[in-house]
C-alpha cells in the first residue's frame, strides 16, 4: 500500500551512500519506529539535503512509497538542540548502534523516542551522561520486550540490599552463594537502578557493568563499533 | 548463450566504480570495446602506470609520486603551519583559496564509528608523529563540519594538546556574501552560538 506521511519528528541515525549522488537514510521516527529511506540526490553538491540531513538534530521528514525502503520527499531540520560535541558526540554513535541492531524496522516506539530525545539533550547539554545512558539502556530493553525484574529475584522475593545477585538475562537476579566466584551485583545497585537513582558510585559502576552484559547478550555477540572506536581512542 | 570469458570479466571489473552497476558496466564495456578502442588502450595504460608509481607521500600522506611528495619537499612553503584535512579533494580546495602557505596531512577519511573507523584505521600515530617532528608550531585543524568531521577535529586536538602542540580549528558560519535570509537555519544557529566579540 501506497503511504505518504508529512511533518514526522525524526532523528537520522546513520547514512549510507547510494547510487552517485543519493542516500540511504537511516531513520528513527517517533510515531513510525525505525525506517530505512532512500534520500535521492542528496549527496548532490547544492542538494538541500545537504545541511538538513545531520545526525542528533531534530528534523521533520515527509516520506512516500510502500516498499521496505520509503522514499523521502521533504526534510526540515527543527532545531533548538545544540550539536553534540567531543566525547558526547561518541556517546550519542552508541545510542545509534544499539538502535540500528537492536530495533526491528517499522515498530513504533514512541516512548523510546522521547527517551533517545532526552538522552540527546543530556548529552549536549555536556552534563553527567552515564545515568542518562543507564536510562535510556533500561527504556530499550523494556520496549524491545526485555524489560529488566529489579525489585524481585527470580523466585519473587524482594531484593535485599545487603545482599549479593547474579543476574541472568532475559530471567532477572538470583541470590549469589558466599563463595560465588562470578561478579555479582549488590542489592542496593538493583534497587537504585529500579528507581533510576544514581548517585552511589557503587551503583553507577556495577549498573554498567549489568548494562554491558546485557546489551551483549541482546547483540548476541556482535561486536559494538562505536564502543571499540571509543575505547581505541581513549588508548591514544 | 554465456558471453567470452575475457568480455565477462571485463564487466564485472567496471562495477567496482562507484556508482556503477551490471547495466551500466555492460554499457562501458561495449562501448569502450566498439567505439573507442584506443580510449580503452589510454586507460588500461593509465590505471596500469598509477598503480605501479603512485604511492603515499611519507610526510601528507596524500598520493604522491615519490617518497616524499613535491609540495612537502617546497622550501616555499612554510614547515611550522601544518593543515589537516579528510580527502585529497579538501586538499585542493584549500590550495584554491591562495590563502594557505604551510603544509597539508590527508586522513584519507574521518572518523566514522557506526562504519567500524577509528584511530586504528586512519592511522592517528602517524598523523601524530608528523606533527611531532619539532617543526610544526601549529596545527589546523580542516575536517569537515559534519558531526563525523567534528569527532575528528575534537580527538586530534585533545592527542595534539596532550602533546604540547598548539591547535586551531577553521571557523564556520555565514558564507561570504551570503544573505541571512537564504542561509540554512542550523548554519545560522551555530554562527549564532559561536558568534564572537568585533571591534
Amino acid at each position: 500500500m501506497k503511504q505518504r506521511f508529512d511533518n514526522q519528528r525524526a532523528y537520522l541515525l546513520h547514512t549510507y551512500p547510494y547510487s552517485e549522488t543519493s542516500l540511504i537514510a537511516d531513520v528513527f521516527s517517533r510515531e513510525h519506529g525505525r525506517i530505512p529511506m532512500l534520500a535521492k540526490g542528496a549527496r548532490r553538491p547544492r542538494s538541500a539535503l545537504r545541511g538538513v540531513l545531520i545526525g542528533f538534530q531534530p528534523l521533520e521528514l515527509g516520506w512516500f512509497g510502500g516498499g521496505d525502503v520509503k522514499t523521502l520527499a521533504k526534510a526540515e531540520w527543527v532545531g533548538g538542540v545544540p550539536l553534540l560535541r567531543g566525547r558526547c558526540l561518541l556517546l550519542g554513535y552508541y545510542l545509534n548502534e544499539l538502535l540500528i541492531r537492536l530495533l526491528p524496522r517499522e515498530d513504533a516506539h514512541a516512548i523510546l523516542f522521547d527517551a533517545y530525545e532526552e538522552a540527546l539533550a543530556t548529552l549536549a547539554a555536556g552534563t553527567a551522561d552515564a545515568p542518562e545512558l543507564r536510562r535510556f539502556e533500561k527504556a530499550l530493553l523494556r520496549e524491545i520486550g526485555y524489560g529488566l525484574t529489579l525489585d524481585k529475584d527470580v523466585r519473587g522475593q524482594a531484593i535485599r540490599p545487603e545482599a549479593h545477585y547474579l543476574f541472568y538475562p532475559e530471567r532477572g537476579p538470583i541470590e549469589a552463594t558466599a563463595d560465588e566466584s562470578a561478579p555479582t551485583l549488590a542489592g542496593k545497585t538493583l534497587l537504585d537502578l529500579a528507581a533510576d537513582d544514581y548517585r552511589d558510585p557503587r551503583t553507577l559502576a556495577e549498573s554498567k557493568g549489568l548494562m554491558r552484559q546485557l546489551m551483549a547478550h541482546h547483540l548476541n555477540g556482535q561486536t559494538l563499533q562505536s564502543r571499540r572506536v571509543f575505547i581505541e581512542l581513549q588508548e591514544f | 548463450m554465456a558471453l567470452p570469458g575475457s568480455l565477462d570479466a571485463l564487466i564485472e571489473a567496471l562495477r567496482c566504480l562507484p556508482g556503477v552497476g551490471p547495466k551500466s558496466a555492460q554499457r562501458m564495456a561495449y562501448h569502450l570495446l566498439q567505439h573507442d578502442p584506443r580510449g580503452a588502450e589510454r586507460l588500461s595504460a593509465a590505471l596500469s602506470t598509477a598503480l605501479d608509481r603512485l604511492c603515499h607521500c611519507s610526510r601528507c600522506n596524500n598520493f604522491a609520486e615519490s617518497e616524499v611528495c613535491e609540495r612537502c619537499a617546497s622550501p616555499k612553503r612554510d614547515a611550522a603551519l601544518l593543515c589537516v584535512v579528510e580527502m585529497p579533494a579538501d586538499l585542493n580546495i584549500m590550495e584554491q583559496t591562495h590563502a594557505y602557505n604551510g603544509l597539508y596531512y590527508v586522513l584519507m577519511g574521518r572518523l566514522s564509528p557506526l562504519d567500524g573507523i577509528g584511530p586504528r584505521e586512519l592511522a592517528f600515530d602517524r598523523l601524530l608523529a608528523r606533527a611531532g617532528d619539532g617543526v610544526v608550531r601549529e596545527v589546523i585543524l580542516a575536517t569537515n563540519f559534519t558531526n563525523e568531521g567534528e569527532a575528528t577535529a575534537h580527538y586530534l586536538s585533545e592527542m595534539l594538546h596532550a602533546r604540547g602542540i598548539k591547535v586551531s580549528r577553521i571557523a564556520r558560519g555565514v558564507p561570504v556574501g551570503g544573505e541571512l535570509e537564504y542561509v540554512d537555519a542550523a548554519t545560522v544557529a551555530q554562527a549564532l552560538i559561536e558568534r564572537r566579540d568585533y571591534s
